[in-house]
């Protein structure tokens, strides 16, 4: 880069089709949102301009709110978990004591579930955590770890804590992979140095494994952050497509597609979809913000 | 060096229990599949196969062609993924080779819009794709794939440590046309990388469900999950039997594909996860 | 300069080709589709339900051609369809209504009308009971859709099992016990001390709650009618839970149906079944269904082998009415005179319809039809019990008034409230509190009794 590149014209014909298609599929719906979440659209007829009364109802909306609550609260089950297990796992893996073998079969057996359709596995857990009839029932009463049929999903704890443990199940893999690459990025002699120092292992995790894997860390609970808060396909086929039980799944994004799609509340919905917007912007600067500093302090 | 040996020892079982707690349910599913829906209330939990699979499929099948689901979504996926890749790589090396006016804010616009949840332009892009006519049709979920802002900043980081300008001078010198440029060196030089980009573009077409539930309406286009989520209400469901076998149609493949091609796979996300 | 104009002109070219290539993809699939649809005689039909699969095998022989079903799960069907009929695009040239949607359909442009030429649907007025015939009327009289059906309910109940704990399996004296909560409630006791269980589950009695003065869920003025009966409702639903009367297996689900053919395993009480030491309580049958008239042949007799037979059905507390399958031309459909001819077929033709009833029990509402079998039918699956005189009895005093657009979503929703009430999860006052916000929720127009 330090030679002075000459002004060429050629960049434009190869970014050209990518802008027109950008522009037309993906900014001008934003902006056309935009304009929506104004009017009280309901998908017939001319958009009728309301001003703000789209965004005062939704700052005053509890079942939006409630929907933001159900996010974060799968979300936060499923990230615990995932996060959890997969770090165990790296650590146990990049042990160079242990010497654990058989990295390839493991990663890609944890992998699998991810690679399913959410939607097979919404309808896969939605009947196997049947009341009276599920078989998971069935088989933890043959086991004798319950002594009455659990409605898994009937019951506003329950079902969260089900709809975040199966993110978990389908994530944990992925975040293993990604961790175990960060591990490998590191080099060897970090931990031959440790052990030559007659480290133990905990000195080594703390002092050398967990340190030098906070960016990748970091990434994970960003991506996975950006990903939780947009939920969708497993609360929505896991149980009536309203959010049942008790509206204990109804995530941002369900709700947007009801009030869109179902009720045809489609201004209302663009309001929504703002909202939404936000929390994320949002998150992401306290995310970037906390890490900056945590960056700062450490150097 | 023993004790070593212990904990190893409970580690592996350790391991071997969660392998076993990742695959009991694909193996409740692919067993209820071959079971009727009497015996699936009545009998509870079991490890052996009944011998209703083919009522099941009778049942299913009736309903729901759900390998025209399949064929759906392969289809879509596939044209997804090699649009997509093509057009990134173009973009890419347009970003990455030439410098022009605004490149860089272009860039950096590009890079902002990334950060934007895919779901903040769904009403808009609805109403948009109804006044375009292109409802209930694959445009929609094929041609705005095009523009995938990740793909394109992947390719070009990859391309700025990879490409010399110095190939590209001798080509030039030698007659060659930009376009050719681009097909004769830069495609083949970005290969690895479009190639680990294409497995999460196809992934996430294949699995992508709000935007086809939103925009096909006839049955006969539905994409897997689609089809997959109609079930849901449907008469299937009255037959746990059936609706379990659906489910497996839908699974048990791409579990095959995955037998193969899980180095790969687990190679190219290890890939993207430390280029970042 | 050259090369520039020249690549980029290639480049055009091929970013045009490319987009084409997609274009014609889709337009492939597209023409492919309106080839078989658009060839002469392939008619395309779409719908909530598989009844008209049997019929549509009769068209197709009668007249030679081909017919395409769709079948879309009634929860989509609404927003599947209204997209394909406002934009034109491979819609179907017949599609039917349910109940739940009809008054809305009427009311926008999608079925043609068939008050005019060449139908003159009004000639045949007289033909077809009255609030069938009306309800496929728009507010400005025109008739948009008709049906074959009427949809009166009772309960089906099993034979076997009223003759052993009630003593009797004669459909008027159980209807006569039955005929009051309080009587339904003791049957339900009676089943209960001998083993059975009067209903699947508590959804059941929603139509008996409502009492004789059944009310639309709104009203004129778009306010939410809360009468004393569906207050009533979530007493009687959480009567049903506490003395234990049904079998645990919600409405439309694997179990509901696996219940009709006999035993379903069943372990709400597992500790209680230990302590008494007995094994007789892991399986349970369930004594009775409330469907209406459809509910026999596309419920009841297509889920059943080993009872059929032993049914019969009566009624309930009081009459009710439920569900209902209209049927009209799509308005811009290029294949209306075939299109006529199913709807004809299905709703007025005096021998398809007779042979449709004596295969199905349906009950129809084509009183040419009615008045010739009704006094000889006999329902081989009912015992030979004659179900049409019982149902034309009850179809009078359906008041088709109450029926709403808003039907489908706030009934899920009263459902849902209903149900945590039942489960303990909420007081009733919360349950029905939460009710009304959601229904204000959805629909911010309506006005709720809470505001």
């Amino acid at each position: 880069m330090s030679k002075m590149k000459k002004i060429d014209y050629h960049g434009y014909f190869f970014i050209i089709p990518f802008f027109l298609i950008f522009i037309t599929f993906t900014i001008y719906p934003i902006l056309l949102t935009f304009y929506y979440s104004f009017t009280s659209y309901t998908g017939m007829g001319d958009p009728e301009f309301i001003g703000l009364a789209n965004y005062a109802r939704l700052v005053t909306d509890p079942y939006f709110f409630s929907a933001f609550y159900n996010t974060m609260y799968i979300w936060g089950i499923n990230f615990g978990f995932q996060l959890g297990i997969a770090l165990l796992l790296t650590v146990l893996f990049s042990d160079i004591r242990l010497k654990m073998k058989g990295l390839g079969f493991f990663r890609a057996a944890f992998y699998l579930p991810n690679l399913i359709t959410i939607a097979s596995v919404a309808l896969l857990f939605g009947i196997l955590l049947g009341w009276h009839h599920g078989t998971i029932n069935h088989l933890l009463l043959d086991l004798g770890i319950i002594s009455q049929p659990i409605n898994w999903l009937n019951d506003p704890t329950t079902a969260r804590w089900s709809v975040g443990l199966i993110g978990a199940w389908m994530w944990f893999g992925h975040t293993f992979i990604i961790l175990m690459a960060g591990v490998s990025g590191i080099s060897k002699d970090y931990f031959e140095a440790a052990l030559i120092d007659g480290a133990s292992r905990w000195q080594i995790l703390s002092n050398v494994t967990l340190p030098l894997l906070k960016p990748i860390m970091l990434y994970v609970l960003i991506t996975s952050l950006i990903g939780g808060l947009q939920i969708f396909d497993l609360p929505m086929l896991i149980t009536d497509g309203m959010g049942a039980p008790e509206g204990s799944l109804n995530t941002m994004v369900l709700y947007l597609y009801n009030q869109a799609f179902k009720f045809n509340n489609y201004g209302y919905a663009a309001a929504v979809a703002y909202g939404l917007f936000l929390i994320t912007v949002l998150f992401s600067l306290i995310m970037f913000k906390s890490m900056y500093r945590k960056n700062v302090k450490e150097g | 060096m023993k004790k070593d040996k212990v904990v190893k020892g409970i580690f592996y079982t350790l391991l071997i229990l969660l392998v076993i707690i990742s695959f009991i349910p694909f193996y409740m599913m692919i067993v209820n599949a071959t079971r009727s829906n009497g015996d699936i209330l009545q009998n509870g939990f079991t490890l052996l196969p009944g011998g209703a699979l083919m009522e099941n499929y009778d049942i299913l099948i009736q309903y729901m062609n759900l390998w025209r689901g399949f064929a759906n979504s392969l289809v879509i996926a596939v044209a997804v993924t090699l649009l997509s890749s093509y057009f990134s790589a173009l973009t890419a090396f347009g970003f990455a080779v030439y410098n022009f006016k605004g490149r860089n804010a272009l860039f950096i616009l590009m890079l902002i819009l990334m950060m934007v949840p895919g779901q903040l332009g769904l009403i808009g892009f609805y109403d948009l794709i109804q006044t375009m006519g292109f409802l209930d049709t694959y445009v929609p979920l094929i041609i705005p794939p095009i523009a995938s802002p990740f793909i394109v900043f992947f390719l070009r980081q990859y391309l700025a440590t990879t490409m010399h300008p110095s190939l590209l001078e001798a080509a030039r010198i030698d007659g060659a046309k930009e376009l050719t440029l681009f097909h004769k060196i830069g495609l083949p030089i970005l290969m690895p990388a479009v190639a680990t980009m294409a497995i999460f573009t196809f992934i996430g077409s294949w699995n992508n469900y709000i935007l086809p539930l939103v925009v096909l309406f006839s049955p006969e286009k539905y994409t897997l999950p689609v089809m997959l989520g109609a079930l849901r209400g449907s008469q299937v469901a009255q037959n746990l039997g059936a609706m379990y076998l659906g489910i497996a149609i839908s699974v048990v493949p791409i579990m095959i594909a995955f037998l193969f091609l899980s180095k790969y796979i687990i190679t190219s996300i290890s890939a993207g996860a430390v280029k970042e | 300069m050259n090369n520039v104009g020249c690549s980029m002109k290639k480049w055009l070219l091929l970013f045009v080709v490319s987009l084409l290539g997609v274009g014609t993809l889709s337009a492939c699939s597209n023409n492919s589709e309106e080839a078989s649809g658009s060839s002469e005689d392939t008619l395309t039909i779409w719908s909530f339900t598989d009844e008209l699969e049997e019929p549509i095998e009769v068209f197709k022989e009668v007249h030679d051609v081909e017919v395409e079903l769709t079948i879309i799960p009634i929860e989509d069907y609404p927003t599947r369809l209204k997209p394909v009929l406002e934009s034109g695009t491979e819609a179907p040239d017949v599609f039917t209504g349910e109940l739940a949607f009809i008054k809305e359909w009427v009311e926008q442009d999608y079925w043609e009308d068939l008050s005019q030429e060449p139908y003159n649907v009004e000639d045949i007025e007289d033909d077809f009971v009255d609030y069938v015939f009306d309800l496929g009327r728009d507010s400005e009289g025109t008739v948009k859709a008709l049906s074959w059906q009427t949809t009166p309910g009772g309960i089906y109940y099993r034979r076997s099992i009223a003759e052993k704990v009630l003593g009797t399996d004669d459909p008027e004296e159980i209807g006569e016990r039955m005929s009051t909560m309080d009587g339904m409630f003791e049957v339900g006791e009676e089943l209960k001390s001998a083993g059975y269980r009067l209903f699947p589950d508590e959804g059941a009695v929603r139509w008996f709650s409502q009492g004789q003065d059944p009310q639309p869920w709104v009203n004129e003025n778009d306010e939410l009618i809360m009468t004393d009966g569906r207050m009533n409702h979530f007493d009687y639903a959480k009567e049903l839970r506490e003395k234990d009367m049904t079998a645990f297996a919600p409405e439309w689900s694997p179990a509901w149906f696996e219940a009709m053919d006999g035993p379903v395993s069943y372990n709400a009480g597992w500790d209680e079944v230990d302590e008494k030491e007995t094994k007789a309580e892991d399986e349970v049958e369930v004594f009775g269904y409330a469907l209406p008239t459809w509910g026999l042949h596309s419920v009841l007799k297509t889920n059943v082998e080993e009872t059929a037979g032993d049914w019969a059905v009566t009624n309930g507390p009081n009459s009710y009415f439920s569900g209902g399958t209209w049927l009209g031309i799509y308005k811009d459909s290029d294949k209306k005179d075939l299109a006529w001819e199913f709807v004809k077929m299905m709703t007025h033709d005096k021998e398809f319809l007779t042979d449709w009833a004596m295969e199905t029990g349906d009950v129809l509402s084509y009183l040419p039809v009615t008045e010739e079998i009704k006094s000889e039918f006999s329902e081989d699956f009912l015992d030979g019990q004659n179900n049409y005189t019982f149902f034309l009895e009850e179809a009078k005093s359906i008041d088709s008034n109450i029926v709403t657009r808003y039907d489908q979503q706030i009934d899920t929703m009263f459902g849902n409230a209903v149900g945590e009430y039942v489960e303990g999860t909420k007081t009733k006052e919360e349950a029905i509190d939460e009710f009304y916000n959601l229904v204000q929720n959805a629909y911010p127009q309506i006005k709720v009794p809470n505001q």
